[in-house]
This record gives structure tokens, C-alpha cells and sequence, in this order.
């Protein structure tokens, strides 16, 4: 979960510069008496960055809150847009389902709640943090925060606004015509004759009443004091937003996608399949079609598979892409993937070769064939397919079963190498799981036309 | 800005006007119709500088009036936004001052009057600055700059700024006297 943490650390350090202090008070009961709740928004979002998609009450139950006041915070932050939310009529058995997704997210922590068999139908919210909205939303907000304070200081807010303090109304300077008073010299509100003020005295104005003689002067140097201030206060988070800029925000999809997605993996039973197939759907995939394809598969259970892949790192040779294929780099031809034509095109041909290039190492292969089969099925065929496709261009025939056979045994370092061939992947998981047969078909068909060309540059 | 450009426009006339000056008749109403108007595409219509082309007229039913196209050259006048105007000062008070340049209005708000100029209200209010050596008050003339321009269909009202090198008073009534 690497990648999830900067982004983690840039909403706990956004809670803290901007909704330090809002406070939840109820319409219309000042809680004064309760002592004040300022900072609960902190809280709330810094338990959601240890969260995924979670169940409102679920969470007001961990944060001890409730869960009135919690949707409250929760609302605000919608309104911010720092989080979404789902809404939805389930039964118990639906929610069952995503304490499931959730436990399988979680690796494991339970969140479950098995006490609430008995509940009927009811709405039940789901929150969950939208990291990629958080970082515009941060973004702008400094952006807005340090652009007012500008423009007022240059007085660049060239068009002036004004505000009626009594009613609220807002008018710009190009009413001014219409709010001139001929009895005093003050514009006047159309509606109520109130007497209006000018919008952005009131960021500096307030403590030191308007009107006299030094106050503008005085308002600059104010306004430049809080912009320095903005800068030193604010640079933490914008260090950690300019970290956060280029790497892919965590996204969890929507309620349904995301528990579909763990949950799925769940069913399979198979810790690996889960992360990786939350890796390639959940956390980095965003809804451009191609970044998949750079990513860098690793973070979750790297260690697990990378161990069990470099035993038999030596005895298969990988074709690397063009892209990786450096000057000093020792290869072998069939590393540059030059592997010759004609023993491509024969099945047996390829087969027997590969069992040369292996045989050593072929009791490691085999063990890690039976251990990691299962999990790596999907992914494998589908390369496989696409690879085949590159490599023998137009001229391969539609791909039998026993072609993938061969291609499974070399093909499955592939992962070691970062590269995953995704693009064709369905965004949605259980399709992948019920549907392998399609799939590949599908996927055969697109990397033909599209992955030719880039092999034929390398 | 000022262009010269070519406009259109119906022109309706009553038939008492039908005779040998038809065409005097219709040109002078055309510039009592149209000089001084404003029209948020064109702006302000400042004068009508030549007749280029009238049609055929067209003699409407049941009222007897004509309706000739009439093509005219005219001047016309819009303000821009960055366009630098001399101006002269009409109100001042605590807010900013208004001015006019020709047809347009335009106000300056006292956010928009350099910082060393104070509201002086009294007799005559005024902006000052505080040695007193430049003075903003009623008929003063100004150049300034604006900085926005509000254009209905019929009107154009524009907001200016003296807070800039070489914007402010050019020459003002108090000095002059």
C-alpha cells in the first residue's frame, strides 16, 4: 500500500490546515454546553484514510460518535468534495456482502458486524475518500486562498464587489450607476437602501473598522503578512501535493465496483488474486484505458512473488520490450525478442526449445506452474495470447489450446518486469472471473492490431 | 475606440412625407432615429457621415407607411476593455468617482485610485493626495484606463482604473482657475 500512503498523508495534513476548526454545531442548539467538537472532522477523515469504502455506522461505532453527528461531518465533507458517499436499500444479507469486500480489503481485519442478521430493508450510507478529487480540491483551494489575496493586494479583483450587509444582496461595480445615493456618499441597496460594503474589505477590515484614513495602508500590510504566512504555513502540504501530482491517486471505483472487486477476489480464496486483482482494477486503475499498461506491479505481495520468480529468474529469458532494452545491457536474442521466425510458427518447435533453454531449472518450474496456476491463469493466457500475437504478426493462426500451454511456461516472468498487458482488461472484475474463455478470444483479437507495431520498432 | 462602418435599417415613413424631398425627409429622420443611440453590438452611434443606399419601399398594409432599408456610413464609438479614455469627473464620493468620457459612463472605485489619494469629504468631496498636490474632484479631467466594460443591448457602462503610470488627473479645475 505504498503508493496510497503520500496521499493518505497529503488528506491528514489537508484536515489539519483547513478543517481544523469547523465545528458540526446543530442548527439550531449551540452545544456549548456539550464543549466543542472542533477538530471531530480531523478525526473522521484520518479514520477514513484507513479505510476504504465503509459503512457510515460501521465507522461512527469505531469512532465512538454519533452517527447523527457523523453524517453531519460527512455531509460536509460531500460538500467539500473530499468524499463520496452511497446510499443504498440493502438487506442484511447485502450487507454482509460488503463486510466481506471489507474484510477481504482489509486483509483480514474484520469490520464485520454479524450481529445485524435480523435487520430488513434499510438505507445504509457508505463513505469513502475520492483521492484524486482531494488533490484538485487542495489544490484549488490554496490556489483560490493565495489568488484573493493577491488580487486584493494589487487590487488586480478589478471589478469591485459590493454586499449588502442587511440582505445580502450582491452587486458589482457595474450597478453603480443604479446604487448611488444623492443624499450621502454611499452606495445604497436597491431592495432594502441599506448601505453596502465593499466585498473584499472585509477580509482585512474586520478588526480594524473601515472608513478612516490609513486603512488602506494599513490593509496592505496586513494582506502581506497573511500572505507570508499562507506560504510558510501551507508549505508542507503543498511539498506533499507537488509528490502526489504525478503519481496515480488510489481509486476505489464506486460502492459497487469496489466490493464486486474484493469481493470476487475473496471468492477465489486466493490472497494473491485478491491484491492483484484489486492492483490492477482498484487502487491504480484509473479510467484511462492506458495507464495500466506502465504500471508497475509490485507493491502489495512483491515479496512473495518476486522471491518465488527469481529461482527460476536465470533459466527463462525474458523478452523485454524495446523500451528496455538499454545499450550496455547484456542480452540474448531471444531477450531482444529476435527470437527467429519459423520456430515461432511451429508449435513443437517452440516447445522443444523452451524445454532446452529450462531443463535445468524444470522441477522449479514445475512447482511454481502447480503453486501459482491458479492466481496467475488469467493474467498469463491473456499475455500469452498477446504475445503470441507479436511475435508472429499476421501470420498466426488462431491460437489453440495447446499453443497457450507452451506460451504459459515461458511467458509467466513476465510480472518481474513490471509490465503488465492490460489495457484489454475489462474494468470489471467479475467479468474477468466468469468469462475466461471471451476474454482471451477478445484479447487476441485487439493485440493484434495494436501491439504489432511497437515490437516491429524495437 | 471609434470606427467608421456601414449599418442598416428600416426606416418607416409616414406618407404625409411622400413628394419631391421623400429622400431629405428620410435621411434627416434617420439621424434624428439613430445619433446618440447605443447598441451593445456597435456601441454608441456618434454621427451619421453619408447615405450609402436606399432600397425599395415597401408600403405596409392598412397604415400606409412605407418601410425603405436604408444602408448608412456612420461613426461609431465603443469602449474596450485596456483602452485608455481621458475623461471627465461628474460625482465623486466615498465609493470612487464617476466620469464620463462622451456617451459613456464610467466609475472608478476608490480601490481602484492610487493609495496615496484620500477621500476629502465636505463642500466639494474630492480625492487628494496627502501633500495635497493632486486633487479629484467634480469636472476634473482624468485619463484612465478600463478595466471592464458592462454592454447591454442599449447600453454601455464601463469601469475604469487611475491606478496605473500615467492614469490620473490631466489637468484639474482648481489648478486652472
Amino acid at each position: 500500500m505504498n503508493s496510497i500512503e503520500p496521499f493518505n498523508r497529503l488528506v491528514r495534513l489537508a484536515a489539519r490546515a483547513f478543517y481544523d476548526d469547523v465545528s458540526m454545531k446543530g442548527d439550531n442548539q449551540p452545544k456549548t454546553s456539550r464543549g466543542d467538537n472542533r477538530g471531530m472532522a480531523v478525526v473522521v477523515l484520518d479514520a477514513l484514510t484507513r479505510r476504504q469504502w465503509v459503512r457510515e455506522e460501521d465507522l461512527a461505532k469505531a469512532l465512538k460518535l454519533h452517527s447523527k453527528q457523523l453524517r453531519r461531518i460527512l455531509r460536509f465533507f460531500e460538500e467539500e468534495k473530499l468524499v463520496t458517499r452511497d446510499h443504498r436499500k440493502e438487506s442484511a444479507k447485502n450487507a454482509k456482502a460488503h463486510n466481506a469486500a471489507a474484510a477481504a480489503a482489509n486483509d483480514g481485519q474484520p469490520v464485520a458486524k454479524e450481529g445485524e442478521e435480523k435487520v430488513k430493508m434499510h438505507t445504509h450510507s457508505y463513505c469513502c475518500l475520492d483521492y484524486a478529487q482531494i488533490c484538485d480540491v487542495v489544490r484549488y483551494r490554496i490556489h483560490r486562498m493565495k489568488k484573493k489575496l493577491k488580487d486584493e493586494l494589487d487590487s488586480r479583483n478589478t471589478i469591485q464587489h459590493y454586499i449588502c450587509p442587511s440582505c445580502n444582496k450582491r452587486y458589482s461595480a457595474f450597478d453603480a450607476l443604479q446604487l448611488v445615493s444623492y443624499t450621502d456618499e454611499y452606495f445604497h441597496c436597491e431592495t432594502c437602501n441599506g448601505e453596502l460594503v465593499a466585498e473584499s474589505d472585509k477580509l482585512a477590515s474586520e478588526e480594524m473598522g473601515d472608513g478612516d484614513d490609513n486603512v488602506r495602508k494599513r490593509r496592505r500590510e496586513k494582506l502581506k503578512d497573511m500572505q507570508q504566512r499562507i506560504e510558510e504555513q501551507l508549505k508542507p502540504l503543498v511539498a506533499q501535493l507537488d509528490r502526489v501530482k504525478n503519481l496515480p491517486a488510489p481509486e476505489f471505483g464506486s460502492l459497487q465496483t469496489w466490493e464486486r472487486a474484493n469481493i470476487g477476489a475473496f471468492a477465489i480464496g486466493d490472497p494473491a488474486a485478491a491484491d492483484s486483482s484489486r492492483n490492477s482494477q482498484g487502487q491504480y486503475g484509473t479510467p484511462m484505458p492506458f495507464i495500466g499498461e506502465t504500471k508497475v506491479e509490485v507493491v502489495i505481495d512483491g515479496v512473495k512473488e518476486e522471491g518465488a520468480e527469481s529461482g527460476k529468474n536465470g533459466s527463462e529469458l525474458k523478452v523485454l520490450p524495446p523500451w528496455m532494452i538499454k545499450d550496455g545491457m547484456n542480452l540474448t536474442k531471444e531477450q531482444r525478442g529476435e527470437k527467429i521466425e519459423p520456430q515461432k510458427l511451429e508449435i513443437s518447435e517452440a516447445k522443444d526449445d523452451k524445454k532446452q533453454d529450462s531443463k535445468d531449472d524444470q522441477s522449479v518450474q514445475e512447482e511454481y506452474i502447480k503453486a501459482y496456476y491458479e492466481a496467475l491463469r488469467k493474467k498469463q493466457e491473456e499475455e500469452e495470447a498477446k504475445r503470441r500475437m507479436q511475435q508472429e504478426g499476421k501470420i498466426s493462426v488462431p491460437d489453440s489450446q495447446t499453443e497457450r500451454q507452451v506460451g504459459k511456461k515461458y511467458k509467466r516472468d513476465d510480472d518481474d518486469e513490471g509490465i503488465e498487458w492490460e489495457e484489454h482488461q475489462p474494468t470489471g472484475n467479475a467479468t474477468e472471473t466468469y468469462k475466461l474463455a471471451d476474454l482471451n478470444a477478445e484479447a487476441q483479437e485487439s493485440g493484434d492490431e495494436e501491439d504489432d507495431n511497437e515490437w516491429e520498432e524495437g | 475606440m471609434f470606427f467608421h462602418i456601414v449599418l442598416e435599417r428600416n426606416m418607416q415613413l409616414h406618407p404625409r412625407h411622400f413628394g419631391p424631398h421623400l429622400r431629405d425627409k428620410l435621411v434627416s429622420k434617420l439621424i434624428k432615429d439613430v445619433e446618440g443611440t447605443c447598441s451593445g453590438r456597435h456601441g454608441f452611434v456618434v454621427a451619421i457621415t453619408g447615405v450609402e443606399d436606399i432600397g425599395k419601399g415597401l408600403i405596409r398594409e392598412g397604415t400606409g407607411y412605407v418601410t425603405f432599408p436604408v444602408k448608412y456610413q456612420c461613426v461609431v464609438f465603443r469602449p474596450f476593455k485596456g483602452e485608455i479614455l481621458e475623461a471627465v469627473v461628474t460625482m465623486v464620493n466615498k465609493m470612487g468617482f464617476f466620469a464620463e468620457a462622451g456617451p459613456v459612463q464610467i466609475f472608478v472605485s476608490n480601490h481602484l485610485i492610487p493609495d496615496d489619494m484620500e477621500f476629502q469629504s465636505g463642500d466639494v468631496p474630492n480625492y487628494t493626495t496627502s501633500d495635497g498636490s493632486v486633487k479629484i474632484q467634480k469636472e476634473s479631467e482624468v485619463r484612465l484606463k478600463i478595466i471592464g466594460t458592462r454592454v447591454d443591448a442599449t447600453e454601455i457602462f464601463c469601469i475604469g482604473t487611475i491606478k496605473d503610470d500615467f492614469l490620473g488627473v490631466i489637468s484639474d479645475p482648481g489648478a486652472a482657475v
